[in-house]
């Protein structure tokens, strides 16, 4: 399946769906020692759903960090 | 005095941006400097494997830390209601606050807040659980209604953010002031020297949001202390009453007895 991570596409040949989980193993060296935070298709998706949440063909996942702001 | 904002007392009644500074350790400097206690930061798309995000984000906190304060997460960027919604969310499971200094642009070249997405998320926010800080334009009508949703703090502009032309429109700032005594008012973006922030705490302003007038200082420390003394010096002046102003002069040296002294017609 295709999908897109902060904008880019992914070509996933051998899934039809993944949990969000498993999207970020994919992304991820270590997520678990890392600071963000996820939506997908545009709404938030709490730490505590990643294993709920499924992320197909299609869909689009962003992962955000902190940054400077004003 | 102290400014209170959803009932944390803070010593400072200035509230500082991260962004911008020629250096994270001039950021530090400089938000040490302004005796700041309100830090504001955002989220940006970016992969956790680049550990530059990981290093600011443990360098705001340390920050943060240091001066006992609290992390403002803002909805930069965003121009819908919902887009402002899932960041302010993403925001709140991170940094775990429910402060979120609300965001929406209604138009690119001025980045002026979108007034109805800006009511639509507060509303949103409000009903889940979030303490909502909105920076909107300075219209009295606005401010009222996001006061009445449950917003404590109001955010008007002084002018368009990052342009430091000051205070564009003072009379719209001082009837905010003077139709909503209730609300804590700060004024956020277009702040560009010190005396436009004196200008503010003299109207009554709780106090300022700012950080181009300082990151992009030629020394941004020194700008942070400039700042700080002037929000103490306006402040000082409102609580001390401005003196009214005046139609026609008058001699502040008693003119009783002088012997040179004479009263044209």
């Amino acid at each position: 399946m295709n999908i897109h991570i902060n904008g880019k596409a992914y070509s996933l040949p051998h899934e039809v769906s993944m949990t969000v989980s498993a999207a970020l193993n994919l992304y991820f060296i270590e997520p678990q020692h890392s600071t963000f935070a996820v939506a997908l298709n545009g709404d938030f998706v709490s730490k505590t759903e990643y294993d709920n949440t499924h992320v197909n063909n299609g869909d689009s996942l962003d992962v955000l960090q902190p940054i400077q702001g004003g | 005095m102290s400014l209170t904002i959803y009932g944390q007392s803070l010593t400072s009644r200035l509230l500082i941006g991260s962004a911008l500074y020629p250096s994270p350790q001039v950021m530090k400097e400089a938000i040490l400097a302004s005796g700041s206690q309100v830090v504001t930061l955002s989220l940006k798309r970016q992969n956790p494997n680049e550990q530059s995000g990981q290093q600011i984000w443990q360098y705001l906190q340390e920050v943060v830390t240091q001066v006992d304060g609290y992390l403002l997460p803002n909805t930069a960027g965003c121009k819908t209601a919902k887009e402002a919604v899932t960041l302010a969310k993403m925001s709140r499971e991170i940094f775990k606050t429910d402060w979120i200094k609300l965001e929406t642009v209604g138009d690119d070249y001025n980045l002026q807040p979108d007034p109805i997405e800006l009511l639509q998320a507060a509303e949103q926010l409000i009903n889940d659980g979030f303490k909502v800080l909105p920076y909107c334009t300075d219209d009295l009508v606005l401010c009222q209604r996001l006061y009445d949703l449950g917003c404590e703090v109001i955010m008007p502009w002084a002018s368009p953010i990052g342009t430091g032309k000051g205070l564009m429109n003072p009379y719209n700032l001082e009837t905010i002031r003077f139709r909503l005594p209730q609300a804590t008012l700060i004024l956020d973006a277009g702040i560009g020297k010190p005396s436009d922030a004196c200008l503010a705490m003299e109207m009554g302003y709780d106090g300022i949001l700012l950080n181009s007038a300082i990151a992009l200082a030629d020394n941004p420390v020194l700008m942070a202390k400039a700042f700080s003394q002037a929000l103490q010096a306006g402040e000082q002046g409102y609580v001390a009453g401005i003196m009214a102003q005046r139609q026609t002069a008058h001699p502040s040296t008693p003119t009783l007895d002088k012997p040179f002294w004479h009263q044209h017609n």
